[in-house]
């Protein structure tokens, strides 16, 4: 019943990513519905390419938001002052913290994973022939666990911040590590931003795997330090 | 002993370096309605979250059902067996009110059917009104309804009528005296509201500053203490706090009110030494204990 629970408690913020994803998929052809074209000499790619980095960064977008609520809390704000609404309903029944994180965070893990892959999968349909279905796979594969990096951060950050400023300071984190991988090289190798797009990658090039097994590692690593958060925590 | 459900000694809680409970004793027997009474910042609501496994205790040692809750494990063990009403009323505000008892239901396997039928005709519930929609009161009725009908044998209440109104009150008040009088449920519930302690408590606790001040049987605790009023022609002399039996003196003008839970007799009869104008042995009520010993001198 807590993934039930869970998926009543982000069934809104899935289907708003989903919104999201529509829109930014549509966007294309609403432009040239009302005549916006590409001016000439500008490559057609330039538009498949606009729309994987929007994915991208809604890769990183909808592991913040879904990452948010439930976790340790169940107000928006003000749980670092001792409000924590149904939180208290939730601790008196007889599950164990570690229950209640693993099926929280597997949950939007979860539906991070679905709207990752879906988007993964749009970027590689907007190209078609370039890729072969294991090629196509294996990018799926690292956009889904790379993303999962974000995705671990945002819950360590939800055990420990209101979910106002865990949404905010989730995304500046990545802002961090995005200028960090512009300005040095050992960043670029590992990150996991990197490693989630096809414009690093391309998806007919060999498997990324240090910013791969980088994401795994720090996804294992941000996750258990949650669960000693959550398990350490006062109500 | 296993018919202690609630045992806790010498339980010690700080909020960043400041004492919240400072060696609480407190023990509740099985199938007692047991009143927890305290004045604000008593530590009463602190206590509640201890025995939950809320809060992580500094000392001392909390037993539920006979076992400790030292780990989650045991904690998880015992929150099986019991039901806890917070203050707050908080439910989930993305479920309707019939979702949140199927949610509660799948926790329980002696879940009561019948019970559940029970409340929510008695409550008029809403089955498929959202829980934001619902005011406090239909939110109080809500949470009891998920603590009596899961079968528990120990509720745990922290002041489950606050903000109520007298008719709702009286609906609550009577469903827990029921529930505890055909179950046999252990009733344990925080409350500032004297009244509904006197009406369906058998046992009282009362703390303050964070320690136990008292700890027994309502009747017995009445029929132990007497208020002794002492009329002076002046002020009342200052050697009357020192009687032995004396718990607490309070000073008026030129009355001196006592109260004594040993050797009234003796008590009366050292007060008379000083030459009152005059002396009256009462009975005490709960409001007297409460003001005496949670107030300080």
């Amino acid at each position: 019943m807590l993934w039930y629970k869970a998926w009543l408690e982000t069934r809104w913020r899935f289907v708003s990513m989903v919104g999201a994803m529509l829109l930014t998929w549509l966007t294309p052809l609403w432009l040239s519905s009302i005549g916006l074209r590409l001016p000439a000499g500008v490559p057609a790619s330039r538009i498949w390419l606009g729309v994987h980095l929007g994915s991208t960064i809604l890769y990183v977008v909808t592991a913040i938001f879904l990452a948010g609520s439930g976790i340790n809390s169940q107000t928006t704000y003000a749980v670092t002052l001792g409000f924590h609404g149904s939180m208290l309903f939730t601790l008196s029944l007889p599950v164990s913290r570690r229950g209640l994180l693993f099926a929280r965070a597997g949950l939007g893990a979860l539906e991070t994973s679905v709207l990752v892959a879906i988007m993964a999968g749009f970027s590689l349909f907007q190209q078609p022939g370039v890729a072969s279905a294991l090629q196509s796979l294996a990018y799926i594969t690292r956009a889904i666990v790379c993303t999962m990096a974000v995705y671990a951060s945002s819950v360590l950050l939800a055990c420990i911040l209101d979910e106002v400023w865990q949404l905010v300071a989730g995304g500046l984190c990545w802002i961090a590590i995005l200028v960090l991988q512009i300005r040095f090289d050992v960043v670029s190798r590992v990150s996991p931003l990197r490693g989630m797009n096809l414009i690093s990658y391309p998806v007919t090039g060999p498997m990324p795997w240090t910013p791969l097994i980088t994401s795994l590692v720090f996804s294992g690593i941000l996750l258990y330090a949650a669960l000693l958060v959550l398990r350490r925590k006062e109500y | 002993m296993n018919d202690i459900i609630i045992a806790v000694r010498n339980l010690s809680k700080s909020y960043s370096g400041r004492p919240a409970l400072r060696g609480l004793d407190l023990a509740v027997p099985r199938g007692s309605i047991c009143g927890f009474l305290g004045r604000n910042g008593a530590g009463k609501t602190t206590t509640l979250k201890l025995l939950l496994g809320m809060l992580r205790r500094d000392a001392g040692e909390i037993c539920l059902f006979g076992g400790s809750v030292e780990s989650e494990a045991s904690s998880v063990a015992a929150r099986r067996r019991l039901a806890f009403v917070s203050e707050d009323k908080e439910l989930y505000s993305f479920m309707t009110v019939s979702q949140t008892i199927r949610f509660t239901r799948a926790f329980f396997p002696k879940w009561r059917r019948d019970l559940e039928e029970k409340y929510l005709d008695l409550f008029r519930l809403p089955r498929e009104k959202a829980v934001p929609k619902l005011s406090k009161g239909m939110r109080t009725q809500l949470m009891l309804l998920l603590a009596m009908a899961r079968g528990a044998e120990l509720l745990i209440m922290d002041e489950p009528t606050s903000g109520l109104d007298p008719v709702m009150t009286e609906e609550i008040l009577q469903a827990i005296a029921d529930l505890a009088a055909s179950d046999g449920t252990t009733v344990f519930f925080s409350s500032h509201q004297l009244a509904e302690v006197e009406q369906i408590c058998d046992r009282v606790c009362l703390i303050d500053d964070g320690q136990t001040v008292i700890d027994g049987v309502l009747d017995d605790l009445k029929s132990q203490y007497r208020r002794i009023l002492v009329v002076f022609e002046g002020a009342p002399p200052a050697e009357l706090a020192g009687f032995p039996g004396v718990d607490h003196i309070r000073r008026r003008g030129r009355t001196a009110s006592l109260l004594v839970h040993a050797d009234v007799d003796r008590t009366v009869a050292r007060a008379r030494e000083f030459g009152p104008l005059s002396v009256e042995v009462c009975p005490v009520t709960l409001k007297d204990l409460f003001l005496d010993h949670g107030k300080g001198d």
